[in-house]
């Protein structure tokens, strides 16, 4: 139950909580200095950091139920890179100044866009043998470390 | 100026574990015990390397940037060896050396930035 949490699964949960702090401090500093500058691309820098946070958590948590939280949340964060990519160049008036996910993240190194691709496989890689709440102990990874 | 003579040995012994431990995540399948001892010499480098500068700076050679700024990345860097051993001993698997391997990186753009702080403006 806890492979998913070691190894590459748990650089995966301290990448996303790097990202978790730094988007938070970016958003809020943001929103406290100058919001009038680019509400819409401060207030999505703020919706990913806290998507950011639920992932981290989610990931981080062996309670029945955080595998599909976690991969809820990291489904929306690839959305959201997306989407949000896509609005940039579409209508960069919205994005006078640069958000987390705007520009498909390269800002940070293009590591948004990276990260929830990496974090799907890894949990589809890691899923739980039977639906939550049963499993257990009883779930046995499929995969093994050696093999990666 | 803290003589490039340190930037280059700390780039040295960065550069130096970073491959090691690049190469330990591909061969290894468990936290590669010279992984670790090259975490330990970049370590010793920080520390080697802190003390010259506490001398010089009490010897009133000045720094040219923020001291606060010079301080703050030195202290930094001082704990991003310790992280990586503690990892490395909570976490038995190949990717533990990746861990190791984010070391000599990141205190290679670390003293990057120490150097420019000292040194003021861009480091030639």
């Amino acid at each position: 139950m806890s492979e998913r949490q070691t190894g590459l699964g748990r650089i995966i949960i301290a990448v996303y909580g790097v990202f978790a702090l730094s988007a938070s401090a970016r958003a809020g500093y943001q929103i406290a200095t100058d919001f009038g500058e680019a509400p819409v691309a401060y207030l999505l820098s703020a919706l990913a950091a806290v998507v950011y946070i639920v992932a981290t958590l989610a990931l981080a948590s062996k309670k029945p139920g955080s595998w599909a939280l976690s991969t809820g949340a990291v489904v929306f964060e690839l959305v959201g890179v997306l989407v949000v990519g896509v609005l940039s160049f579409a209508v960069p008036q919205l994005f006078a100044h640069p958000a987390v996910w705007s520009h498909f993240g390269n800002g940070y190194g293009y590591i948004p866009l990276l990260l929830p691709v990496l974090g799907l496989w890894w949990l589809f890689r890691h899923r739980p043998a039977e639906p939550a709440g049963r499993a257990g102990q009883a779930a046995p990874d499929r995969s093994e470390e050696a093999g990666a | 100026m803290i003589a490039s003579g340190f930037f280059i040995a700390g780039a040295v012994v960065c550069l130096a574990s970073l491959v090691i431990s690049v190469v330990a995540t591909i061969v290894r399948q468990y936290p590669d015990d010279v992984a670790i001892l090259s975490v330990a010499a970049v370590e010793l480098f920080l520390i080697v390397y802190s003390i010259a500068a506490a001398a010089r700076q009490i010897g009133g050679e000045p720094i040219v940037g923020e001291a606060w700024e010079f301080w703050g990345y030195v202290l930094t860097a001082l704990i991003v060896p310790v992280v990586a051993f503690w990892w490395a001993v909570t976490d038995k698997t190949r990717w533990s050396n990746l861990v190791l391997a984010a070391v000599g990186a990141t205190v290679f753009v670390m003293l990057v930035r120490m150097e420019q702080i000292w040194q003021g403006g861009v480091f030639a």
